[in-house]
């Protein structure tokens, strides 16, 4: 069966370099009907040069996720434990000052509106020139300019253009301005928060291909955090897939679409019309997204699963591998590893071999 | 050029005139299309406004002759005081005269005030007066209510937050003149160490010479230290007095701009990039929320010729408040009629020049 | 200004309006019936004792609504959420239905009447002049001070006191005791102003001694002094008697001091309460009344009318404020009817502005197009449908508005267009006492300025903290 023509280039993936380690994080939300916890100790680790698709449902976490990478949570909500281990160094450790130099400068974040995502009255060349002279001091005016130039003309987008005010650009070219921030700074991580979700289908095709090119031309790693399972499809190389503030799942591609493990994957996937074989088999998830500030107990999903046991009433699942362990297998998490959290795949939870991410 | 109060409104109108110009030169089609338009709109505003006064003090019940008059006055008299007035014509011609008697700049003359000199000349005496308490009002409200709104926006619903909030209630809700009064009773008579009222101490009133008769360009002129220290000294309570009433609105408008524009995503994004936090909020944040605070400027002005008025009464500050508490209190109905139709005119023009710089600023409206 | 998203106009049939609602179902029409008979007994057919019906009936309502609002969930809730917001609300709330019923009934709270003399003119607060007794011979007829006046004999009065105020109040009040013998008997009191030098002995002496038999010169027939000087002393003369004292009324003086007339001023103030709240109040809802309809109508429809309403009221808007009341009042004339009027105008722009710019943005909204698609009629769409969502923003303009209206209208007093001076108002009270602020008679200012400033604070900060919990934009973050 071959749903996905475009097969992802995955070359560029250095398999062993973990660019960035997020070990047990949670983020809290304070809230009027009180504490909602909308990421609970979540692992997940990026590896350099991957595109990692992150979907899920909406207010499973996915911006709260990125978010706390970047440490921009805002009010009223909180990191309340976990770490951010980049590059060797955890960022949780980080004063605000050094995390302003990550910021942009590492990592970077594209946001879903490019209409409200730069400043209205501020011509798009300063929106660059700003951005590299924050990280470059010494840089001149002229300089950063020049090298606005020559990367937007990479992009795409002209000279003249340089000189106009963001509402006069279109919203394709709005993005690669977005973008082009990120790549200017030359950021190691861009985190793409449903970055394509308002373009249009053929704007975000052309966009999805610039992304594509890019990725390997400047040696990206992305985040890729999205509704579209078909973006997913044909960007990234694994997927994580979220419920409720943690991971359902974490996989490669061809593996989360022809073996999921878990449920709400399954659920997920068999929603989505062209992945379902034909529309009468279209399904519809039953229940709602789970309040999160009294999150069900045990696992998450349990009120809407299909395969619900006791079990999952009382303990929580972790996340852990659910593929062929073979013999002497020393090293249980690792880039090509089908990871999951739900008891239905019990053998694994209580094995010793599994470890929890 | 001598320099006196014509020269120097002559001079801001020019420095209006080419800014406009300016405006229309450089700008985009549009901008020059949008700021002929506003131009060209004045006229009617300002006939709107003028047209209002006409409605409010000729057409509603009551008419200037009788309320002027004690009580029990006789008919035969009364009649004979609307019919030198022209009050007993049909209401239009008496509109057609009113409208054309200010086109001509002619307000007509006062009766009691400053018998029969005309409401014109009055008025352009006590103009300047009323722009040296204003002007430096406006600079401290800017100053201080930006200030302060955007450091409450920036710490919205903490400590500081509040505290400013509550602040800013206070000074609106506080009224104006019994503030004036309180600020005499405590500075002036207690402590003795500020003017009670008045713009100056006579002993010093001549000994400068008047040109624009705003005191603190002619003290400054005649290089008279000492008067200019007394102009000063009795500007203080006025000014506290004027600021503190206009403030409230001030920092409320520009705390919830503020606040808006501080969660636009522009303002997440440029954090994003690592643009130090000061950076964003007291550059960008504040620029941006800045335009819409531009035309609240504007509106702003009715604000403050409403609290000249009161001022001006409680300090007996010369100014065109006080001509029209003045003309009230004398019912020398001319005054009234032409102070408030020059607060009418100051409305309209202020307005427009509000909009022509908001559109200026904003490249939104520009292009 | 703001633009606002549409889901603002959706949502708000929450909280605080909810509760309104449900009340005013319940309850609200029948205690208004009921309140219109007893106001119409009391102003029309004038029937004995159905003014304090209609207080009792009031202050029960003002009670029984706090109550209703306090302990309804959603204000319970509220707290939780808006914390110091909800606070500021609730305090100023409280205070306003203080306010309120002062309003309703200020003659069962104030300790005088607001036209009564009640003591020495210009008395500080708290103040407490001397008492003084009046000392007369044991054989002479006077029992109190008008007695004098009434004696065919000329009678000469001494003072002896140091406090310049309490020499004023004699004066004023031996002065009155003339007045009003030269209007029935012609008779003269004169005041020997040269006996105040005298010392107490020296002046019971002479009183003591003196001919007052005589029909001739001038005979001391009484001496005024402070109660501690003399009254230990009279016991020494048998001829001579105390016969009562001036002013054993203000013995804890006056809590805001007496203004030029002698009157309380903190009486004055409660009375005046009533005043002031219905002008503010009533010009808020004059202006409601002409700026709510006139904006739905304007908003819903468009078109030329939209165009020339609207042009008309942002001129007015643009106007200041203080200044139309102005021009209006003076064409007007006093009368509480005028100036209510004369504020109302001013503030209809405001409402008008408020209510078409949402009508615009709900009038797009899906339930609207639906019901309109359903075939509803305009008048029930824009009763049933928009403005139910309008008026919850109309409630936090509006509250700030009365604290605008309030401030005009003072305004208008201080510039001598307020109610008449015989009627006690804060402005006009306050109008008056300015004259005297560096004579030193502060307390006739600062009280009254007080109130004004602390009912519009009340009003405004109300609003302010609506306008904060109800506003889901400001909420977001
Ligand atoms: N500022 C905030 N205050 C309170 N709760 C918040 C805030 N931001 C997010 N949340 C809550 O955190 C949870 C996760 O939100 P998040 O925005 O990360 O979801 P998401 O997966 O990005 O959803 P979407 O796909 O709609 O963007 C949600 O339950 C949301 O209600
Ligand atoms: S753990 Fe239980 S409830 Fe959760 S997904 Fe697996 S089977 Fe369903
Ligand atoms: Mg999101």
């Amino acid at each position: 069966m071959s749903l996905f023509q475009i097969v992802p280039d995955r070359s560029q993936v250095n398999k062993q370099e973990i660019i960035l380690s997020i070990r047990d994080l949670s983020v809290e939300y304070q809230t009027r009907r009180g504490v909602l916890s909308a990421i609970d100790t979540l692992s997940l680790d990026l590896y350099k040069g991957e595109v990692l698709g992150l979907v899920g449902e909406s207010g499973s976490g996915k911006s709260t996720l990125g978010k706390a990478i970047m440490r921009m949570i805002p009010q009223p909500g909180r990191i309340t434990k976990g770490q951010l281990i980049f590059k060797n160094q955890d960022l949780m450790q980080y004063d605000e000052k050094q995390m302003r130099d990550v910021r942009g400068k590492q990592i970077s974040m594209i946001f879903q509106d490019p209409m409200t995502s730069l400043n209205p009255v501020q011509r798009i060349d300063n929106h660059i020139i700003e951005a590299i002279r924050v990280h470059e001091p010494s840089v001149t005016k002229d300089e950063a300019l020049s090298r606005s130039e020559s990367l937007m003309e990479r992009l795409g987008i002209g000279r003249r253009r340089l000189n106009e005010y963001p509402h006069q650009l279109s919203g394709g070219m709005r993005q690669r301005v977005m973008i082009g921030l990120a790549l200017a700074l030359k950021a190691n991580i861009i985190i793409a928060d449903e970055a394509t979700t308002s373009l249009d289908v053929i704007v975000e095709a052309q966009f999805l291909d610039l992304l594509r090119e890019l990725k390997d031309e400047f040696g990206l790693t992305i985040l890729l955090v999205t509704h579209n399972i078909g973006i997913v499809a044909e960007l990234a190389d694994r997927v994580a897939v979220m419920y409720a503030g943690r991971l359902a799942e974490v996989s490669s591609v061809d593996e989360l679409f022809h073996n999921p493990k878990h449920p709400y994957t399954q659920g997920l996937l068999r929603s989505v019309p062209n992945i379902a074989m034909d529309s009468q088999d279209l399904y519809r998830m039953d229940g709602t997204p789970p309040n999160l500030v009294m999150p069900p107990s045990g696992c998450r999903f349990h009120p809407r699963c299909p395969h619900v046991m006791d079990i999952c009433h009382q303990k929580q699942p972790w996340l852990v591998r659910v593929d062929e362990i073979g013999e002497g297998d020393e090293q249980v998490g690792g880039y090509d590893k089908h990871l999951a959290s739900c008891w239905l795949h019990q053998e694994y939870q209580g094995s010793t071999q599994a470890r929890r991410y | 050029m001598e320099l006196t109060f014509g020269t120097l409104c002559g001079g801001g109108l020019l420095i209006v005139g080419l800014f406009l110009l300016y405006a229309i030169m450089t700008g985009s089609r549009s901008l020059r299309n949008y700021v002929i338009t506003r131009l060209l709109l004045v006229l009617p505003m300002i006939w709107i406004l003028v047209t209002l006064v006409f409605v409010m003090m000729r057409v509603l019940p009551g008419d200037p002759i009788s309320t002027r008059l004690k009580p029990g006055t006789d008919q035969a008299t009364l009649d004979r005081l609307r019919e030198r007035a022209g009050l007993d014509r049909p209401i239009y011609e008496q509109y057609w005269d009113y409208l054309n008697d200010i086109a001509h700049g002619d307000l007509g003359v006062s009766n009691n005030v400053e018998q029969d000199r005309p409401v014109t000349q009055i008025i352009g005496r006590r103009l300047p007066a009323t722009i040296e308490l204003v002007m430096p009002a406006i600079t401290l409200m800017l100053i201080f209510g930006i200030a302060a709104g955007a450091l409450s926006a920036n710490k919205h619903k903490r400590t500081l937050d509040y505290s400013f909030r509550i602040t800013s209630v206070v000074a609106y809700a506080v009224p104006i003149f019994w503030l004036g009064l309180m600020l005499q009773i405590v500075f002036a008579r207690q402590l003795e160490f500020l003017p009670v009222a008045q713009r100056i101490n006579p002993r010093f009133a001549n000994d400068f010479t008047h040109r624009t008769n705003i005191y603190l360009i002619d003290t400054l002129l005649s290089g008279n230290g000492q008067a200019f220290g007394d102009v000063l000294k009795h500007l203080v309570l006025p000014t506290i007095t004027l600021t503190i009433a206009l403030i409230g609105v001030f920092i409320r408008l520009t705390r919830s701009n503020m606040i808006e524009v501080l969660q636009e995503d522009y303002v997440t994004a440029s954090r994003a990039r690592g643009v130090p936090e000061r950076k964003v909020v007291y550059f960008h944040a504040l620029r941006n929320s800045f335009i819409p605070i531009m035309t609240l400027i504007g509106l702003q002005v009715a604000v403050l010729l409403a609290g000249a008025v009161l001022t001006e009464t409680t300090f007996s500050w010369d100014g065109l408040g006080k001509l029209l508490r003045d003309g009230i209190a004398l019912r020398d109905y001319p005054v009234v009629q032409g102070t408030v139709v020059v607060f009418a005119i100051t409305v309209g023009v202020m307005s427009t020049l509000t909009d022509i710089l908001y559109a200026f600023i904003d490249p939104r409206i520009r292009f | 200004m703001a633009t606002t998203t549409v889901e603002m106009y959706v949502k708000p049939r929450t909280s605080i309006m909810g509760t309104i609602r449900k009340t005013w179902r319940t309850w609200g029409g029948v205690s208004l019936v009921i309140a219109i008979i007893l106001a119409i007994l009391h102003l029309g057919v004038k029937l004995d004792g159905a003014k304090g019906l209609l207080q009792i009936w009031l202050v029960f309502n003002v009670l029984f609504a706090t109550a209703l609002i306090l302990s309804s969930q959603t204000v319970r809730q509220a707290r939780r959420w808006h914390g110091a917001d909800w606070w500021l609300a609730m305090i100023s709330g409280l205070i306003l239905v203080l306010f309120i019923i002062i309003g309703i009934i200020p003659e069962y709270l104030a300790p005088y009447v607001y036209d009564v003399e009640a003591g020495p003119a210009r008395l500080g607060p708290r103040e407490v002049p001397a008492n003084y007794i009046l000392i007369t011979r044991v054989e002479l007829p006077y029992e109190n001070f008008a007695d004098i006046g009434y004696d065919i004999n000329t009678g000469e009065l001494i003072e002896r006191t140091s406090n310049a105020k309490s020499i004023a109040a004699i004066d004023e009040k031996a002065n009155r005791i003339v007045g009003q013998e030269r209007d029935t008997a012609g008779i003269k009191v004169e005041i020997n102003r040269d006996a105040t030098g005298l010392q107490p002995i020296e002046a019971l002496n002479i009183l003591s001694t003196s001919d007052v038999t005589a029909d001739r010169g001038r005979p001391l027939v009484a001496i005024v002094g402070e109660e501690s000087q003399f009254k230990d002393l009279v016991s020494e003369y048998p001829n001579l008697r105390i016969v009562g004292t001036v002013g054993p009324a203000y013995k804890g003086g006056f809590l805001f001091g007496t203004n030029l007339l002698g009157q309380d001023v903190f009486s004055r103030l409660l009375y005046g309460t009533q005043n002031t709240l219905m002008i503010g109040i009533s010009a808020a809802i004059c202006s409601c009344l002409l700026g709510i309809p006139l904006g739905l109508i304007s908003g819903y429809l468009g078109g030329i009318l939209d165009r020339v309403l609207s042009l008309v009221m942002d001129s007015l808007y643009a106007f200041p404020g203080l200044v139309l009341a102005i021009a209006i009042a003076a064409v007007l004339g006093p009368g509480i009817g005028n100036i209510i009027l004369a504020i109302a105008v001013i503030y209809v722009p405001t409402y008008f502005r408020l209510v078409r710019s949402q009508t615009l943005a709900i009038r797009e909204v899906a339930y609207v197009e639906a019901a309109k698609s359903l075939g509803a009629t305009n008048p029930i769409i824009l009763i049933r449908y928009i403005f139910p969502n309008v008026i919850a923003s109309v409630v936090v303009i509006f509250s700030i508005n009365v604290a605008d209206a309030i401030l005009t209208g003072a305004g208008l007093a201080f510039l001598g267009l307020g109610l008449p001076e015989t009627v006690p108002d804060w402005g006009v009270d306050l109008s008056k006492g300015s004259q005297f602020v560096l004579g030193g008679e502060w307390w006739l200012v600062t009280f009254p300025g007080l109130a004004i400033a602390l009912l519009t604070l009340c009003f405004s900060m109300l609003g302010e903290s609506l306008s904060e919990i109800l506003n889901p934009r400001l909420n977001r973050a």
